[in-house]
């Protein structure tokens, strides 16, 4: 899978920008602040209608504008077109053509993979980053796990309504709690077959470009342990004293451990750096196995972060994206940019809002 | 700029259901230009069907007269009640023709996040209903959202009473349509909901 051609109108720092990219490996040169990680937020746009900036799209107009459109074309087994518009009164996505009218139909056109900074926080950050990336890799790849999600995220939004009531009426929350732990359920049992698939590649992903012997675990750590209806009635009197749904998926975090020890806590930063990038690699590995095609790649900055054994890790998963048609997209500044990744690669040169193919 | 009697037009249609401001534009100065006559019309048959239509006291569907035909039809079969969420559901059950019982409308579905509560429905009303008439079945067709879900259970569980069967109305396929149309959730849904043949 690649992206044949990319449109920007009024894109943060773009007003207007047309390019055709082939499948392999595209290198964005650059100073700091023209514009270079603009485009990976565009593309990973198109994928997901998320930033991975964690910014609303509000945020994404360029200054002075009413709003931004966003288009491409991806090849896959097919020729698809997206097209995206939106401003604070209009917002319009349309998948050849055709407006989108359920999201699930629309997810998945475009696959990515992105590695970034804030990757980190899978490792030193809240549970909730670690469920998203859950969330993200499932919905990727079990076509009726995002409706489920948000059925279930629904059932937990009406029961901490009700919850916050003086005096809730036991009928109705047990009519609620009964969605959530028959939603919930199935949740639990898409995330824990996912985890003994994921955690190998993870693993082998962080051997293959770290330094040390540490042995890396992941295990599901689910909020739920045995019978979510069970443990439910447990913490009734809780759930009235705190008003809200104590347990359940939406409480659920991934265990992070190096030699059975937590990584955020006992991890150096070189480790914990380390093990963000294996995981995203995991996430790419899976997404190949599953859907027989490399989703396509967006790698802003992170190689600056990492020493030349690291590097060399990671080269052969970029080599393979290259190998199996597939496409990297990869933010440099002259200065820092992996010379040792070869000739083989097309080089761009960002300046202020402007793209321009350079002879590598 | 348009006259203000025209603004005042567009803004109480744009608050019609499926009227945008476009179309609430378009109307307006369609209507505007239209025969005094025709739209003399209009206006009386708006309010002459506002004023005539109301609530049948029994079971809340649209009605000229209350109790309605259907409360009122002695060829349905007063055992049997069906439980919609709107008015207008009644149209859809009986527009497939199998459906001989008779109605009740709840009048929407417990939403915390809405703040509709028990007490916002009509279920005090099929309380009473079940105790003055011979209803020996109930059959609940509400949406299937969580919410829909939710009452649904919440229903089984109040009106729950001795010889009064509880149901309600299978998940499954549309008619005539294949597996490739069905969404992941409806199917697996249908799956669970399986018959014996």
């Amino acid at each position: 899978m690649h992206l044949a051609h990319l449109r920007l109108r009024d894109f943060r720092n773009y007003a207007r920008l047309n390019a055709d990219f082939a499948p392999g490996f595209h290198l964005l040169l650059g100073d700091n602040a023209q514009g270079k990680t603009n485009i990976l937020e565009a593309i990973y746009l198109m994928a997901t209608l998320r930033s991975f900036r964690g910014v609303g799209s509000a945020q994404m107009i360029r200054h002075g504008q009413k709003g931004y459109f966003v288009g491409g074309k991806v090849v896959g087994q097919g020729e698809r077109e997206i097209k995206m518009f939106w401003s604070a009164r209009e917002r319009n996505l349309t998948l050849d053509g055709r407006a989108v009218k359920k999201l699930g139909d629309f997810l998945g056109t475009l696959r990515t993979v992105v590695f970034c900074t804030e990757d980190l926080q899978l490792v030193k950050g809240t549970g909730r980053t670690r469920r998203r990336f859950l969330d993200l890799l499932l919905t990727q790849t079990q076509p009726g796990y995002l409706p489920l999600l948000q059925r279930y995220m629904q059932a937990v939004r009406s029961r901490n309504a009700l919850l916050k009531q003086f005096a809730p009426d036991p009928r109705l929350l047990e009519s609620f709690s009964e969605q959530l732990v028959k939603l919930g359920n199935e949740l639990i049992r898409h995330r824990r077959e996912l985890i003994p698939k994921l955690s190998p590649l993870a693993r082998l992903a962080y051997r293959r470009i770290s330094n040390d012997a540490e042995e890396l675990r992941i295990n599901y750590e689910p909020s739920v342990k045995t019978d979510f209806s069970v443990e439910l009635a447990q913490v009734r009197d809780r759930e009235r004293r705190f008003r809200a749904t104590l347990i359940g998926p939406h409480r659920d975090d991934l265990q992070l451990s190096f030699n059975d020890k937590s990584a955020a806590q006992f991890g150096s930063e070189g480790q914990k750096r380390t093990l963000a990038i294996a995981l995203k690699m995991a996430q790419a590995e899976y997404l190949t196995g599953i859907h027989g095609s490399a989703p396509v790649l967006l790698i802003d900055d992170v190689m600056g972060e990492l020493d030349a054994k690291r590097r060399a890790g990671l080269l052969p998963l970029l080599e393979r994206a290259r190998e199996t048609s597939g496409q990297v997209f990869m933010t440099c500044t002259e200065e820092n940019w992996p010379r040792e990744l070869g000739r083989e690669l097309q080089r761009w040169e960002v300046k202020a809002g402007a793209l321009h193919g350079a002879k590598s | 700029m348009l006259p203000d009697s025209i603004t005042s037009l567009i803004a109480a249609l744009a608050k019609l259901p499926g009227v945008g401001p476009r179309s609430a534009e378009r109307i307006a100065l369609h209507l505007v230009q239209t025969e005094a006559e025709t739209v003399k019309h209009l206006a009386n048959a708006i309010v002459h069907a506002r004023e005539k239509i109301q609530f049948c006291t029994t079971c809340g569907a649209l009605t000229e007269k209350s109790p309605c035909s259907i409360c009122e039809d002695s060829r349905r079969d007063g055992s049997l009640v069906c439980i919609v969420e709107r008015a207008v559901d009644i149209l859809s059950i009986e527009k497939s023709g199998t459906f001989r019982g008779k109605f009740h409308v709840l009048g929407g579905k417990i939403s915390p996040l809405d703040g509709v509560e028990p007490e916002d429905l009509r279920i005090a009303e099929l309380e009473k209903r079940l105790t003055g008439e011979p209803i020996k079945e109930i059959i609940i067709a509400l949406s299937t959202d969580v919410e829909g879900d939710a009452t649904s259970h919440y229903l089984a569980k109040r009106l729950t009473r001795a010889g009064l069967k509880i149901s309600r109305i299978a998940y499954g396929l549309p008619a005539g349509s294949g597996l490739e149309f069905a969404d992941e959730l409806t199917l697996s849904r249908a799956l669970e909901g399986r018959r014996e043949m």
